[in-house]
């Protein structure tokens, strides 16, 4: 089916990697660091999924690493005040949820450009939070990390949770009627209309859940360890907009689906430890992100040019 | 020749010209903002007013200035620019190797630095306008290559510094009674204004931002221009860098962080549409100046430097939200008048 | 049986033209009606005011029995009406299932999507179509005509009994066309009513059941098909009293200045085309919608560059890849879009006028608002453009004028070569004549006119000589003195028969 040929790309690169790492650098594939990478990015693929939404519903968000590091010092705050877990999730979606909301109000509501208003909030936030913790970092409870469960135990929970979070929400972007509305007002807006559907709504509801998905992947982040570092957020956006990217959500919204997200993001944390493991210099993350986005940006604007000159 | 009455296009055909205010009615009120905030920080916060603080402000506003004007450019085209703050840092860091460890003489080492801006840009340049990408996704994707590529080279921790000092006057010292940079910056300022206000070139590109296919059929070589507002973009990141490195006497690979939200949020201060179009150089300085004198004021009434930085991100939004609300308004108006019901668009990518 | 549709004496003008006059028409279950009639015959209203996008002035509108007020587009689509454009309003990255599927299902989101349900339902409406297109296919990927098949599907699955088609095949092939004859014949044999708009005789005669011709705004009347023939359809489209609002062009053409031999641009769909246009001369472009006269102005222009033929101009071989290649050769075109193309909208009358003619008015690029500023007044005065002023936005001018400045831009770059798309379109009779008039001072300055225009009278009263396009190409060149019926056979594709007309 070359409906899906980026999806199954990737995950044949993915598998290409995997394979060579077995034979260049077998150490890689050591249980408790190969665990503990898997755990570390767990929370970055659920932001993923958030930002997969936003993607494909035509517009952008380059706010969640800020998101992200806000709910991440305020969990921590409401851990250290011994407040149960119970109350503690809600209360992040909420934070997470209104954060969201107000990106979509602005996009959704005064039509906005996405990219400005999200810069805008990303910079907000961030400052906001740097200038009241003035950098301190959140310490946590003693018993508190890992949801007191040990710690291989608690990799697993987390690395299980960010799965099912995934499962689910491609589950209801394929079978729910409202996950097919985000493809379709990311495909032609005003078809959209035509159809009944509401576009306005549909933008702003994305946002929101991008918040709210983004809160609880800072609640999987407190939970890894005894401190919250208020900067955890930095450059996570671009993180997940290259994960996205790469997996097959196109840029110009309409396509694209989770799981090729999640073999992106496993793609690009490979990366890393790979060239680590090939002694060339960690530095060297960022501009692979950047050369990795515009790669893929570059194969999917061939690839549309391609089709739309029939 | 008589015309039918059903060509009654305006109330008064008179073909006098309009008096021309010297500023627009955004611009004034933007004065106003700005005196404003004067008045608040003298009041507030002491050596406020005073000759070395204003040239401070100078100082600091003129990276800032340089980025803004050439970001004008862009977004008249209808486009984005998110590299800048990176490129900076970029070519500072390229600056520093080069005068360095290449052990050019400083003159060469700014010459290729400017040239390595001009490159940079022709990059984004050759992918938003070769291949026809959009200009967001394209410089947000540079915006983390280029910052990668400046903590590459310095392996995330190499500083240059001790510069020479003639160098360095640039950035620090004073030339016939102004801030060194001061002149460059008026050169740099004059020349943008021509470009966008008395050429041919300003023209086109505005014509781009309100329709890049009227503007196609109307014989303007629309991929050619969109080039020369990327590559200029690439040129004055190269050329604030080496300003930046003169005025903190060092370079680092976090060079110009966030710079490019000030020079956005200045240029849509200013007036300029987001949308492309129209806007103004006046403007861009103005907002500019806004945002220099927010920065300094704040930290004169010993504000920490990251409340700037939110209040910078609030002016945004609220100077976004402000332009588009007004524009409601007077569709409102017009409603009156019976016309169509525009519907409220949702911006896209 | 009560009519699916009943318009009764619809009235429509616009400014001062009167597009609609007292025009009635409807539509039985069950039938194919064809509506015909040249261009600028009223058909594009009608059919908007039955969609809802215009009001009528005057008359009444009846839905299945129904009057009907206040028709918008989305009462419209409610009571039961769609339109088949030739751009097809489907999502292009979805596939056919979730096409069909979003137009037909509830707009409520918590529910869910049962895609067996719905690939087996897209698949049995596109059967029933007689269409064999693969349901998991992505839009984007469909040719136009299957893209059209699924639109027709869509509108009919959900609940549309009256369908307007305009146009439908003009980018068919024949294997194509067969198929979506089909699927109309199924529509009607489950009781919808198909309005069918096509320039194509032999069609009307294959498919429809009744005809309505419009002529000048005014039903000429409606027939079956069984009592027609192709040259009584013909004088009932053209046959008004031909008076000549113009005297025929003088002056005889000189040198040849642009000539295109075998010119072909696979994209567009133009299609072995040769041609010579003189000095001096205006030279006629007939056709019919989707003839091909745009896309041969657009290649000739560098919108869509021609991928084989020559072009000469004086002689010499020249590439035109570009808009700003074209105009450096001396060549104008006035495009048939005003609003998106002819004029920058948010921009002032002097900078549009200036726009084209940059490197001459503006040498080193360096602005002159005051000799930019003369230019306009110029061309104001000239072509008796009312505007508040150069410096008025364009948008605050009527249509009329807009047409005005946006042929002001390419008289100012001074052309060797001038083309014409539509030019008098929405434009006034007084200004009409102007226009005229300056066109034929040009031609008689020795600029070279190539005059695409679907007014009949125009063409004929200005032309030297007539090509008329068909399919892409230029079937054949006709003196500037033929006789309407003529012309219009020629667009149609009918052997040339004058005892039959």
């Amino acid at each position: 089916m070359t409906r899906y040929f980026r999806e199954i790309s990737v995950t044949l690169a993915l598998a290409a990697l995997l394979l060579a790492l077995a034979v260049v650098a077998p150490s890689f594939y050591q249980a408790q660091p190969l665990l503990s990478l898997v755990a570390r990015e767990a929370p970055t693929l659920v932001v993923t999924c958030g930002m997969a939404l936003v993607l494909i519903c035509r517009q952008i968000d380059i706010s969640v690493g800020s998101q992200f590091s806000v709910c991440s010092v305020v969990v921590g705050l409401l851990t250290s005040l011994h407040w149960p877990l119970g109350l503690l999730v809600p209360a992040a979606i909420l934070l997470g949820a209104a954060l969201g909301a107000l990106n979509g109000a602005l996009v959704a509501g005064l039509g906005l450009p996405s990219i400005v208003v999200t810069l805008a909030t990303m910079v907000t936030w961030r400052e906001g939070l740097r200038w009241l913790r003035e950098g301190l970092w959140v310490d946590l409870p003693r018993d508190t990390q890992w949801f007191g469960l040990s710690q291989t135990v608690g990799q697993w929970t987390l690395v299980g949770l960010s799965l099912m979070i995934l499962a689910l929400l491609a589950l209801a972007m394929r079978h729910l009627a409202a996950g097919r509305f985000v493809y379709a007002v990311g495909s032609d807006v005003e078809a959209a209309r035509l159809a009944g559907i509401r576009p306005r709504w549909i933008t702003f509801a994305v946002f929101v859940l991008t918040g709210a998905f983004t809160a609880l992947a800072a609640c999987m982040n407190v939970a890894q360890s005894p401190q919250v570092d208020p900067n955890s957020g930095a450059g996570l956006e671009l993180k997940a907009i290259a994960a996205a990217v790469v997996g097959g959500v196109a840029i110009s919204g309409g396509r694209g689906n989770l799981w090729g997200a999640l073999a992106g993001l496993l793609l690009l944390a490979c990366v890393g430890p790979a060239l680590t493991h090939l002694h060339v210099e960690a530095y060297w993350e960022k501009a692979t992100h950047g050369a990795v986005i515009l790669l893929a940006v570059v194969a999917d604007g061939w690839r549309n040019r391609k089709l739309d000159l029939r | 020749m008589s015309f039918l009455p059903s060509d009654s296009s305006l109330p008064n055909p008179s073909m006098k010209t309009p008096r021309r205010s010297v500023l627009s009615r955004h611009e004034t009120v933007l004065l106003i903002i700005l005196a404003v905030e004067w008045w608040f920080f003298s009041a507030g916060g002491r050596n406020f007013n005073t000759l070395d603080n204003n040239f401070d402000i100078i100082r600091h506003s003129v990276e800032i200035g340089l980025l803004a004007l050439a970001m004008t450019a862009v977004i008249l085209t209808g486009g984005i620019d998110l590299s800048v703050g990176s490129l900076l840092g970029l070519c500072a860091v390229l600056f520093g190797a080069l005068w360095r460890d290449a052990r050019l003489p400083i003159g060469w080492a700014a010459a290729l630095t400017l040239l390595a801006g001009v490159l940079a840009g022709g990059f984004n340049a050759l992918l938003i306008a070769g291949l026809r990408l959009p200009p967001l996704i394209v410089t947000l994707a540079t915006f983390s290559l280029f910052r990668g590529l400046a903590e590459a080279i310095t392996h995330g921790m190499d500083t240059y510094t001790h510069f020479p000092e003639t160098f360095q006057f640039l950035g620090q010292e004073r030339w016939a009674g102004l801030p060194a940079q001061f002149p460059i910056f008026l050169v740099f300022t004059a020349g943008i204004w021509v470009l966008i206000h008395r050429t041919t070139f300003g023209r086109s590109f505005r014509a781009i931002g309100f329709s890049a296919e009227g503007a196609r059929y109307a014989g303007i070589p629309v991929e050619r221009r969109l080039a020369m507002v990327y590559v200029l973009a690439g040129l004055t990141a190269a050329l604030a860098a080496i300003i930046y490195t003169a005025r903190l006497g060092q370079a680092k690979a976090d060079a110009g962080t966030g710079y490019e939200l000030f020079a956005i949020t200045a240029v849509v201060l200013g007036g300029t549409s987001i949308f492309g179009g129209s806007g103004s150089v006046v403007g861009t300085l103005l907002g500019v100046t806004a945002i220099a004198v927010l920065n300094n004021g704040l930290v004169h009434m010993r504000q920490p430097r990251e409340v700037a930085g939110m209040l910078t991100g609030l002016l945004l939004l609220i100077a976004l939200s402000g332009s588009v609300l007004l524009k409601r308004l007077a569709t409102l108006r017009q409603r009156w008048q019976s016309f169509p019901k525009p519907t409220p668009r949702i911006s896209t990518l | 049986m009560a009519p699916l549709l009943q318009l009764d004496s619809i009235t429509k003008s616009f400014d001062a033209v009167r597009a609609l006059k007292h025009v009635s028409f409807d539509l039985q279950p069950g039938e194919v009606h064809a509506l015909l009639g040249e261009n600028g015959a009223g058909k594009s209203t009608l059919i908007k005011i039955i969609s809802g996008a215009h009001q009528p002035d005057d008359g009444s509108l009846t839905i299945l029995g129904k009057p009907v007020r206040h028709f918008t587009p989305a009462t419209a689509r409610r009571l039961g009406v769609a339109c088949i454009y030739q751009q097809p309003a489907l999502f292009p990255d979805l596939t056919v299932t979730e096409n069909v599927a979003l137009r037909l299902e509830p707009a409520s989101g918590f529910r869910r999507v049962d895609w067996s349900t719905r690939r087996i339902r897209a698949a049995e409406m596109l059967r029933q179509l007689g269409a064999d297109i693969n349901v998991d296919a992505e839009i984007r990927g469909l040719s136009m005509p299957e893209q059209q098949l699924v639109e027709i599907a869509c509108a009919f699955g959900s609940g549309a009994r009256i369908l307007l088609m305009d146009e439908p095949t003009a980018s068919l092939t024949q294997t194509e066309q067969v198929l979506l004859f089909a699927a109309v014949r199924a529509l009607r044999d489950r009781g919808a009513g198909v309005i069918y708009i096509s320039h194509r005789l032999e069609e009307i005669f294959a498919l429809a059941d009744r005809v309505t011709v419009l002529r000048d705004g005014e039903s000429v009347g409606t027939s079956a098909v069984s009592e027609v023939t192709e040259s009584s359809l013909i004088q009932q489209m053209v046959g008004r009293a031909l008076t000549q609002t113009s005297p025929p062009p003088a002056g005889k053409p000189g040198a040849r200045k642009l000539s295109l031999q075998g010119l072909g641009c696979a994209a567009s769909g133009v299609r072995k085309v040769s041609l010579d246009l003189h000095a001096g001369e205006i030279v006629g472009l007939a056709g019919l919608v989707g003839a091909g006269r745009t896309e041969l102005a657009q290649t000739l222009f560098g919108i869509t560059p021609a991928d084989s033929g020559v072009i000469l101009l004086q002689g010499e071989r020249i590439e035109i890849g570009s808009p700003a290649q074209a105009v450096a050769h001396g060549i104008a075109l006035l495009p048939e879009d005003r609003r998106r193309h002819g004029i920058v909208l948010e921009m002032s009358v002097a900078a549009n006028i200036s726009m084209a003619c940059h490197r001459r008015l503006f040498p080193r690029a360096w602005l002159r608002p005051a000799a930019e500023r003369s230019l306009a007044l110029g061309f104001m005065r000239d072509l008796s453009v009312r505007a508040a002023g150069p410096e008025a936005p364009a948008s605050s001018l009527s249509g009329g004028n807009q047409q005005k400045v946006a042929l002001a831009r390419w008289l100012a770059t001074k052309p060797e070569v001038l083309l014409l798309d539509e030019p008098t379109q929405g434009v006034d009779v007084g200004a009409k004549a102007e226009i005229h008039k300056l066109i034929r001072a040009l031609a008689g300055a020795g600029m070279a006119v190539l005059l695409i225009s679907s007014d009949l009278p125009e063409i004929l009263g200005m032309s030297h000589r007539i090509a008329v396009m068909r399919g892409g190409s230029i079937v054949r060149v006709l003196p500037g003195n033929s006789t309407a019926q003529e012309v219009m056979s020629a667009a149609l594709g009918q052997p040339l028969a004058p005892d039959r007309l």
